[in-house]
């Protein structure tokens, strides 16, 4: 697995120790690309501050809160309305967004009255929200204002708000990890254990690392119900905030995104004892094993067992649909810091596509070594990826198409490689069966979109077709299929809704009985 | 008093209008040609502004960061700036042009990039980079001062005193947009073509709607060259379009090199448009050709079917930057609508002083509030709280579920404005930007009709 050099970063060789490709034979020990250092200035990264890291990325998606950003209105600005994490009490968290405009003079003199009186104002302005998150900024930092006295004064004066308080300045760190990082352990210190919550069930979990972009929390947590398991609380997509300070009473962290929130987990552990299982929700196997798992913690794998035979019953003659006319397509597996392990096995099994690169953004060398593992021989591994060596990377590989964010997705465009948003989905939710379909789907669509085809066609010099009027996606994939699966009566494309949450939302759970009440009787 | 001009009550800020300045010096810096600015601060600085230039665009463009860490915040982050500015003349082969734009952090850690780039003149470009030309300009944008808007200005005027040298008269006007999309850049060019005057346009960003090639060209940028820059000392005058986006600029070039300059009014509407068309002919002396009466023509025609059938009367709301609310404003007063509310979203002291503003609170005779440091809770709030009836909010995306949330139409204007698509090849700017600001917003008011089954029957004669 030896280093691969960039062409475009020969003059910055300490890049090298930052890319590997995956040779035949090879492990992991024979290389592994650094991650988690310090960002080469101007290299055109495409890294993100800490700051988002805890306020766009973990934070905000908290939905019945305010979320007020203590600094220039820049940092607020830029981080509202750039996600879909979305909630089922109208998106208020993705509506609403609050800064304390701090401006020379505070930089000057201080801003912490200018910090109360815009906590005040903003409680005065939502008067149904009585939770607050206030997220530090660089300025904020530098110039050391106490926010949390300040929330304490507010909190001795209104005793009927709560206020969090996350000190994570932009600078904090190489990368948004610093701030995931910094956010879970400021709130497990300041608010874990404070609300105490009424138990429902014998199974009792936190979902956490979860963050409900386009739903995805709300497809995990209906089978949840369906398996009689109470969920405390959703660390943080679609989460309440005063369920999420109950989090120390579950018998199990059910762990999503480790990269992201590995460190409330471990912390729970230490603290309440807590246990940590890591899921999946990303495909039909590691959905069926996440199941299968809490169900076996439990002792009702039965329960388990029943949802997986129900949804893959449903849902795998669309995924094959998809398979078939998917396979051997090569993808560039470019997200930002964990789904590079999440995906890169499972695309390849269940969607038959294969994963020529993966990188991420500010992953750790433990995702890294995740990704590397579960990828394809013969694929390139990079850290830290900047705009130069995503171009270098898709010119060589030459991708059917790639999984990244909306902005690197433009890059792509323009060298004509499709994209899809590895952050906020397409079309999602993508978790759980029916999601995985609507990926699938997604991929589909956008490998065999006729516009693609038309993209590489200079009319200047090359000859132009005239036979044809239009082209479906379905000619174009299915061109070279065999009889067998084109005529195939049991495989059938995705039959879902546009908006599949609408039902979910509506829906009812019979109650399972309890096992303490049984005994009693 | 039937107009009012206030600033916000409240200190903090719910839903910001703006983002801050070093935004708008990112925003100036992608205009011109082998051009790469390096933002000096936190990597969301700029990660987030290529995202939110990106979204309104669906185009990606080249920024960099020095990408500041603790130990920069702490010890001083001089050294990191040194480092992007070499990896990036490294990489980068063609660039030419390379802003240091600061941000808050590091103005409060007191990094001296003057002092940088003094050093690095004399370093590093003679020294690794010889006979390769390198411009490096500071350029101070504070984040906790004025806002994208303020960051913009000052942006225009940092690249043109950097680049200004007086030689000999180009016969050229200098055409300063502002803040503006390619639609408007294509039908400012039409106007000036049409009346026959060479003109150094800041910024020609008409390549910001860039294609997708059969060859795979990946770079979408702007194509203003140093030497447009450097000739504008020679221009005959410079007409800045907007107050508060580029007059900075043309102002410096008036008190430095005489150059004439002529700030104002943004040619929305019919009216500015005559007055745009008007400064042209009275700073190069050309006529104003029979093309451009029959272009009028065709817009009064398409007003004259619109206004006192469906726009009479109708209120409206309009917030975003202060040149194009303003405008905005008249247009809409020209077209028989009532512009209830403006929000203009920074502490500029000066929009009172605005003539703009000072005629619209001598002659409107309805109430019409003006708020200055503004954020879209002033409008939420009136609205949801205060009775502030609204037919049709103008403005750009981030506002968009205070009409969602209100069932009330909007109309997508200004930037950004990603939830809907292409709308920076329109132009609002000139007779053209009139025709469709007038055609816009009648077919949106139309579609409200329709999906509110109000009066929707009126559209079957018209």
């Amino acid at each position: 697995m030896p280093y691969h050099e960039f062409q475009c970063s020969k003059c910055i060789p300490e890049r090298k120790q930052h890319a590997v490709i995956k040779g035949k034979g090879e492990t992991l020990t024979d290389a592994l690309p650094l991650g988690y250092l310090n960002t080469i200035p101007g290299s055109i990264s495409e890294r993100g501050c800490a700051y988002c890291g805890a306020k766009h990325v973990i934070g905000t998606p908290m939905k019945d809160v305010i979320h007020l950003s203590h600094g220039p209105i820049g940092c607020t600005y830029d981080t509202w309305q750039t996600k879909r994490y979305i909630s089922d009490n109208d998106n208020f968290q993705i509506k609403y967004t609050f800064a304390t405009d701090m401006k020379e003079k505070h930089i000057v003199f201080g801003a912490e009255k200018q910090l109360k009186q815009s906590i005040m104002e903003a409680f005065k302005a939502c008067p149904h929200i009585k939770r607050m998150s206030i997220y530090q900024t660089c300025a904020s930092a530098l110039i050391g204002d106490d926010i949390e006295a300040v929330a304490q004064e507010v909190m001795d004066e209104m005793p009927d708000v709560d206020i969090f308080v996350c000190n994570s300045p932009g600078f904090g760190g190489p990368s948004q990890s610093g701030g995931h990082h910094k956010i879970n352990i400021a709130w497990l210190n300041q608010k874990v254990g404070t609300v105490e919550p009424e138990i429902k069930s014998d199974y009792v979990i936190n979902y956490v690392g979860e963050y409900n972009i386009q739903g995805d929390q709300e497809v995990m947590i209906d089978f949840f119900n369906r398996m009689g398991v109470q969920v405390l609380a959703t660390f943080t997509g679609n989460g309440r905030y005063d369920d999420l300070r109950a989090m120390h009473r579950a018998h199990l962290n059910v762990l999503e995104c480790a990269r992201s929130a590995e460190y409330i987990c471990n912390e729970l552990r230490k603290r309440y004892g807590t246990p940590r299982l890591d899921i999946d929700g990303f495909g039909f196997e590691p959905m069926a094993v996440s199941l299968k798992k809490i169900g076996l913690f439990f002792g009702i794998e039965d329960r388990a067992q029943a949802i997986i035979d129900e949804e893959t019953a449903r849902w795998q003659p669309e995924l094959d649909w998809y398979k078939a006319r998917l396979l051997g397509k090569k993808v560039c597996l470019w997200p930002g810091g964990s789904k590079l392990w999440h995906w890169a096995h499972v695309i390849h099994e269940e969607m038959g596509v294969d994963v020529v690169s993966v990188y991420t953004k500010f992953g750790h060398q433990g995702d890294m070594e995740k990704g590397i593992s579960r990828c394809e021989e013969g694929a390139l591994a990079f850290d830290d990826p900047n705009e130069l060596e995503g171009l270098e990377a898709m010119e060589t590989l030459k991708p059917d198409i790639i999984f990244t964010g909306k902005r690197p997705g433009e890059v792509a465009k323009k060298i004509r490689v499709p994209y899809l948003n590895a952050h906020a989905y397409h079309n999602g939710p993508w978790k759980g069966w029916e999601g995985w379909v609507r990926f699938a789907r997604d991929v589909y669509n956008a490998i065999y979109s006729p516009i693609h085809k038309l993209a590489l066609l200079d009319i200047s010099k090359d000859e132009i077709p005239t036979d044809k009027g239009f082209e479906t996606q379905r000619m174009l994939s299915d061109a070279d299929l065999s009889d067998e699966i084109k005529n195939s009566t049991t495989l059938r494309e995705y039959t879902g809704k546009y908006n599949c949450l609408k039902d979910l939302r509506k829906k009812t759970y019979a109650p399972f009985e309890r096992r303490e009440l049984a005994d009693a009787v | 008093m039937p107009c009012e001009v206030t600033p916000k009550e409240r200190l903090g800020c719910i839903n910001p209008i703006f983002t801050c300045q070093p935004c708008g010096a990112q925003f100036a810096s992608i205009g011109i040609k082998e051009c790469i600015g390096i933002v000096h601060g936190g990597q969301g600085c700029v990660m987030f502004v290529r995202l939110l230039i990106s979204q309104h665009f669906k185009e990606s463009f080249e920024l960099a960061s020095s990408s500041v860490h603790e130990d920069g915040a702490v010890f001083g982050a001089c050294t990191r700036v040194e480092e992007a500015v070499d990896v990036l003349l490294m990489r980068y082969p063609d660039v030419k042009v390379v802003p240091i734009i600061s941000t808050c952090s590091t103005e409060v850690i007191g990094d001296d990039i003057d002092g940088v780039v003094t050093k690095l003149n004399a370093g590093l470009l003679p020294e690794k980079y010889p006979g390769r030309e390198v411009h490096l300009i500071p350029i101070h944008t504070p984040s906790f001062v004025g806002s994208m808007i303020t960051g913009y200005d000052l942006a225009v005027k940092s690249f043109v005193s950097h680049f200004a040298e007086k030689t000999e008269p180009n016969g050229k006007i200098n055409l300063i947009t502002g803040w503006v999309n390619p639609g408007d850049v294509t039908h400012l060019k039409h106007l000036l073509a049409e009346m026959d005057i060479d003109a150094t346009v800041l910024f020609e960003i008409e390549s910001f709607d860039s294609p997708l090639m059969p060859s795979g060209n990946h770079v979408s940028h702007g194509d203003t060259t140093i030497d447009d820059l450097r000739g504008t000392a020679n221009a005959m005058g410079t007409i800045a379009l907007n107050r508060y986006e580029g007059a900075k600029a043309a102002q410096y070039l008036e008190n430095e090199f005489g150059v004439p300059a002529i700030i104002g009014p943004t040619p929305i509407g019919i009216r500015n448009t005559d007055t745009f068309l008007h400064n042209l002919k009275t700073m190069t002396g050309k006529p104003i050709p029979e093309s451009l009466v029959r272009e009028r023509g065709i817009a009064i025609d398409a007003l004259t079917d619109l206004v006192h059938m469906f726009l009479a009367d109708k209120r409206v709301g309009i917030y975003g930057a202060p040149d194009l609310v303003i405008g905005l404003a008249e247009y809409c007063l020209d077209l028989e609508m009532r512009p209830k509310l403006l929000l203009l979203g920074d502490d500029n002291a000066s929009y009172v002083n605005d003539p703009r503003v000072q005629a619209l609170e001598k002659n409107v005779d309805y109430d019409m509030e003006i708020v200055t440091n503004a954020d879209l809770w002033e409008m939420g709030d009136r609205i949801q709280n205060r009775g502030l009836e609204l037919d049709l909010i103008l403005g750009h995306s981030k506002g968009r579920f205070i009409a969602i949330d209100n069932n009330i139409p909007m109309l997508r204007v200004g930037f950004p404005t990603y939830d809907r698509a292409g709308l920076y090849r329109n132009p609002v700017v000139g007779y053209a930007g009139a025709i469709w600001l007038a055609e816009q917003m009648a077919n949106t008011l139309f579609a409200d009709m329709e999906y509110k089954h109000n009066k929707e029957w009126v559209l079957n004669v018209w």
